[in-house]
């Protein structure tokens, strides 16, 4: 079972943290800034698999993670997974998220931090893996967007409106505003 | 397809912004401070917020509990974002709540009533999310909310696929979280068939849920087996191209494939011969396709691949039944112990570490010996490496130890400091288990300790000493060996320790050769004297009087030492005492009392090495299972709680009366050879028990105490509620004592006359393994006399959700007022925690109930006029006086309830027995109720003085 997913910068700064089994809120960010300790001191090129991580599980417990550019996505899971089977589902996720935001970067997951929430939960659920089929998690994520889009169209059509006019392309202009040579994270070293 | 970002919520993305602005962290929060006021008073406010609003207040709270801060408010208002119909709005809800609300939160009703509706409602996008929900949080609550609903999405004719998905994975958080709740029925027998389904996404997530139920049930689920090996086969024999969806990277479904053989580790081998065959067929044609040439150069071609190809590895050690995939599946890992790929080394040597215990391919794991050790000393990743050491340990035998252990100590010079302390209880066991030549034995624990003394820990030396004390054939070497490590200039403390020990029982064995003479060991082992910690020179202090039994001609030369300011007056009490009590000893003893006093040790019994438990403690998995391994601890007479008087007398008095100094001696002090730990008083054996004291390390390991079990309350005082817990118990025997968020601790009792057994049932309902839990009782008062306590141990750690149980016997010796004090302490997530409880011994438990006439009665009635044996009270009664309770009551408190004997009827009369070790005392009792006045009198007559007292005291306190 997959106890927790979270995803952070190389400075350990949380941009998505997921857990399926319950921690109170400190004890989540006990975990997370262990996490961060542990996987940002190795190496690029050592194994994706390490013990350790005394907080979430003990001796029965691995974290599987992986480094793309400025971010680390890190699965916490217990023996019952399969180490590769998990690092494939880390590539899933990315991929997907690549395929969502077109070019993913990290300012995409602090500014939609629901939409990866979203996301993710067509991936996995209670821990579980739930769907691997890109074609068919991505089809899931269209309907919702559609979705929103109609409800969208009727109830908020003033006040977005108005949003619009102030500021036609925030997106862009957000990614423009610090870091500019962030690096896109979904072509990097597969 | 960028739309997923199509329409941010400008006021978030400000919000962002500014954060990610902010120069410092102060800045930063002052910022998050101002919004989280915002948004407060958005809620309070009068004016109601539309759906928008509220959902761009929601995701600003997600984002600031992202960052760090707690958040305590806003939940109510995610509830009724979940409540809307709006799918953006309800969506935001159900992410709010289910990453930000506990499982005990007040709102958990609402949203379970939610969720009902939306699981009701016929929108599968709705159900989604409701399920989702329900998946993330598991409570128990929701468990008991939905227990009915969920399985019914499940095999519901009519539930599309992507919900059943969706409801299996649910269904199995509920199991997991709450497995008593969840009704099984007719689901459960339709479930297996969901591998068939057409959809591979619900065959996964099905999957999944059906390995759990396997696990609990393999018997019911059986029909599984076959199922999955059909299904398996269509998808490893198929081209990719007929599963094209579920193909990855040119892999067909490999997460389904990994799910599939997991799950058929759960059986033995498939007794079917068919689909057994197909089963073989189909794990030979994954050992094929990872020869053949990769369809793609991707990494995730290959990582799928090798997941597929690790679990059928898995599987055919699992089932270790067939020697020829044994030996392909050892040789395809032995290809990967030398592949560029870091994961698949890592892997591949976790794998043959299961592969080497199967005795069809323990040999052919043997061929890959020389790359295990040079992955030891060159891999550059420390989780590699460890993973290595393991290997090593699970595939030494007689064979090849000797060139293990030497390169395992050769790494150990500059292994990574994380893992030493293992390594060296490796070494230390791989030593002892394949010694043939116990020489070697003891060169290699002093290499061990001299390479890494820091990390030799207790029972690796005491060990040693074991072993050196049972082998007459290598003591004259020990000596020899620890006298030249001693001759460095600097050695490590526990190399004093052992050298020491052994000197001060065979230094005489080497004393022939001028150059190890009496004078030079003794000066030897002086110069280290200074340098050593009190207990160490405590253990050098029993040697010296050791010597002076061995070499009478340098007696002087130690009795100066003894004498000495800098021992006679010291300011550790013990090392104070040894020394006057050794020079006494010394200087008044005979040459005879001298030699019988200070005779060699005796032999230990034979008994499993305590590395290896230390080893298991630490790591559960890391232990291949074995021969050697027990699951019984020995079951040992423990410590007679009893003892007061005696074993609080100063220690180094009672070894005295002992047969060997050395080994009391080393019990005294921090030292202690056998009972490791601390031995603390109140756990020590009773003074005088000869055999007694040589107390076995497993059951000091388990229940030795770190806080000094004094007798009494003064340690601290009962945790809350204790009392009112205890009394809940007067008048039963079993039920839950204690409870909070990390412990529950039930009661189960027996009583036969004067004795007692309780049970005490310790369970984890966290989600960590609680540490060094330990278990102290003691006897507060009088008590210690009069209740003879005996305590099995209880282990050191409680698994997550698993429950511990302890025996207590408890005989009555006599009459007693107080009850025994459970003290229970161990580690929850780094903090030490304490409960003290009263454990519900009381006087009445030992009372059986006895039948009597009416002329019977009143003559032993007027028999007991005498006043002391006499105990009345009147008192208002705690609750309005009913007849059936009351009976009950008094027949929980174990006395008959007679009929026809009280001239009013409404009074009850009832007699018992009370059973002590000394004597039986007769009980009467009369209990008149005054309904109107809602009052009792109560009247105990009991044979012996104090007892009726007692249970007067007692009895009232229940009516």
């Amino acid at each position: 079972m997959i106890k927790a997913i979270l995803v952070f910068n190389n400075h350990g700064k949380p941009r998505m943290s997921r857990f399926y089994q319950y921690y109170p809120e400190d004890m989540q960010q006990q975990i997370v800034r262990e996490t961060f300790h542990l996987v940002s001191k190795r190496d690029d090129n050592v194994c994706n698999f390490l013990e350790g991580g005394t907080l979430i599980g003990g001796s029965d417990f691995k974290i599987i993670y992986r480094h793309y550019a400025t971010l680390y996505f890190v699965f916490c899971v217990d023996s019952s997974e399969s180490e590769l089977g998990i690092l494939d589902l880390i590539q899933v996720f990315v991929e997907t998220l690549d395929k969502c935001f077109e070019n993913v970067c990290e300012l995409d997951l602090i500014f939609h931090v629901d939409k990866v929430h979203y996301i993710l939960a067509e991936l996995v659920m209670g821990g579980m893996v739930l769907e691997t089929n890109m074609t068919e998690i991505i089809t899931r994520i269209e309907e919702q967007n559609k979705l929103e889009k109609s409800e969208a169209g009727i109830a908020a059509a003033p006040a977005r409106a108005m949003s619009a006019m102030k500021d036609m392309n925030i997106p862009q202009k957000i990614k423009d505003m610090k870091l500019p040579d962030l690096p896109s994270i979904g072509n990097l070293k597969f | 397809m960028p739309t997923v970002k199509g329409d941010g919520m400008r006021g978030l993305a400000v919000f962002i912004s500014d954060i990610r602005n902010c120069k410092s962290k102060e800045a930063e929060i002052k910022r998050i401070n101002k919004e989280l006021a915002n948004i407060r008073s958005k809620f309070k406010g009068d004016k109601t917020l539309d759906g928008y609003q509220k959902k761009k207040y929601v995701c600003k709270l997600l984002f600031i509990f992202l960052l760090g801060h707690d958040i305590d408010f806003g939940h109510m208002e995610a509830v009724n974002l979940l409540s809307s119909n709006k799918y953006t709005e309800k969506q935001i809800g159900y992410l709010f709540i289910s990453v930000l609300i506990g499982a005990n939160n007040d709102l958990m009703k609402l949203v379970i009533q939610a969720i009902r509706n939306d699981l009701a409602s016929r929108n599968p996008v709705h159900i989604t999310l409701a399920l989702q929900c329900v998946a993330n949080i598991g409570s128990r609550e929701m468990a008991e909310g939905l227990s009915v609903d969920i399985p019914k999405l499940l095999v519901s004719g009519d539930t599309i696929d992507s919900v059943k998905q969706s409801a299996a994975l649910t269904l199995l958080r509920l199991l997991r979280s709450s497995p008593d709740i969840i009704p099984m029925g007719e689901w459960t027998s339709r479930i297996i068939h969901l591998l068939n389904d057409q959809h591979m996404g619900v065959v996964t997530a099905a999957a999944s849920l059906i390995e759990n139920l396997v696990k609990k049930n393999p018997e019911e689920y059986k029909g599984c087996v076959s199922l999955a090996v059909s299904r398996l086969s269509r998808i490893v024999t198929s081209s990719y191209t007929d599963l094209q969806d579920y193909t990855y990277y040119f892999v067909p479904a490999p997460w389904l494939s990994v799910k599939l053989l997991r799950l058929l580790q759960n059986y033995p081998p498939p007794e079917d011969p068919a689909v057994k065959t197909r089963l073989t067929e189909c794990l030979e044609t994954i050992l094929n396709k990872a020869q053949e040439p990769p369809k793609s150069k991707k990494v995730q071609h290959s990582n799928a691949k090798n997941a597929v190809l690790f679990e059928a590895i898995n599987l055919i050690i699992h089932m270790d039944s067939d020697p020829n995939l044994l030996v392909r599946a050892c040789n395809q890992l032995g290809q990967f112990l030398q592949h560029r790929e870091t994961n698949l080394r890592y892997l591949a040597l976790e794998s043959m570490c299961l592969l080497a215990t199967s005795e069809f391919s323990h040999e052919a794991v043997k061929k890959h010996q020389e790359t295990v050790i040079t992955a030891l000393k060159t891999e550059r990743d420390v989780s590699v490496r460890q993973r290595a050491v393991d290997l090593l340990y699970a595939m030494c035998d007689r064979t090849n130890a000797e060139e293990i252990v030497g390169e395992m100590l050769e790494y150990l010079e500059s292994a990574d400091y994380s893992i030493r302390e293992e390594m060296v209880l490796k070494v230390a066991i791989l030593a002892e288990k394949y010694a043939v030549d116990y020489t070697w034995y003891v060169d290699v624990i002093l290499n061990l300790i001299r390479i890494a003394g820091d990390y030799v820990s207790e029972e690796v030396w005491y060990r040693v000493i074991q072993i050196v004390i049972n082998r007459d054939d290598v003591q004259g070497y020990a000596a020899k060996t620890v006298f030249e490590a001693l001759q460095a200039p600097a050695c490590h403390e526990n190399m004093v320790k052992v050298g020491g020990y052994i000197m001060g029982e065979f230094g005489n064995l080497i004393a022939g050769d001028p150059r190890s003479s009496p004078l030079v060991q003794f000066q030897l082992l002086h110069s280290k004297y200074h340098l050593c910690s009190p207990a160490t020179r405590g253990l050098l202090l029993s040697t010296y009087i050791k010597f002076i039994n061995l070499f009478p001609e340098i007696k002087h030369t130690i009795q100066d030492v003894l004498k000495s300011d800098n021992n006679m007056r010291n300011s550790d009490v013990e090392l104070q005492q040894r020394s006057i009590e050794y020079l006494q000893l010394s200087s008044i003893a005979t040459a005879d009392v001298l030699a019988t006093v200070l005779e060699e040790m005796p032999p230990f019994p034979e008994r499993e090495s305590s590395i290896l438990a230390k080893l298991k403690k630490k790591k559960p998995n890391s232990v291949p299972d074995g021969s050697e391994q027990k699951d019984q601890m020995p079951k040992l007479p423990t410590a007679q709680m009893s003892n007061s008087s005696d074993s609080a007398q100063p220690t180094s008095i009672n070894l005295m009366s002992q047969g060997s100094p050395a080994a009391s001696g080393a019990a005294s002090a921090s030292v202690d050879l056998l009972g490791l730990g601390t031995p603390t008083q109140t756990t020590a054996p009773p003074v005088g028990g000869g055999d007694g004291f040589l107390v076995d390390m497993f059951d000091t390991l388990t229940t030795s105490s770190p806080a000094p079990a004094t007798n009494g309350m003064d340690l601290g005082g009962l945790t809350g509620g204790a009392e009112e817990a205890f009394k809940k118990f007067i008048c039963k025997n079993n039920g839950v004592l204690f409870e909070n968020d990390l412990l529950q601790i039930g009661v189960k009792s027996e009583y036969r006359e004067d004795l007692g057994r309780v049970w005490v049932f310790y369970g984890n309902k966290t989600s960590f393994q609680l540490n060094a839990f330990c278990v102290d009782i003691s006897t507060p008062g009088d008590l210690a006399t009069s209740l003879s306590v005996q305590q099995k141990p209880v282990g050191g750690e409680v698994e997550a959700g698993a429950q511990v149980k302890q025996q207590f016997n408890m005989a009555c010796v006599q009459e007693f007022t107080d009850a025994p004090i459970l003290n229970i302490q161990f580690m929850y997530s780094g903090a030490q925690q304490k409960i003290n409880l009263k454990l519900p011994v009381v006087l009445s438990k030992y009372i059986t109930p006895a039948e009597m006439d009416s002329g019977n009665f009143f003559g032993r009635w007027k028999a007991l006029s005498n006043p002391s044996q006499e105990s009345q009270q009147i008192f208002k009664a705690s609750a309005p006086i009913d007849i059936e309770t009351t009976k009950s009551k008094l027949l929980g408190f174990n006395v008959s309830v007679l009929d026809n004997i009280d001239p009013n009827p409404e009074n009850f009369v009832s007699a018992g027995v009370l059973h002590t070790r000394n004597q039986q005392v007769g009980i009467l009792v009369r209990l008149e109720p005054n309904k109107q006045a809602q009052m009792y009198r109560l009247t105990v007559r009991a044979s012996r003085d104090r007892v009726a007292k007692i249970l007067c005291d007692l009895l009232q306190s229940q009516l």
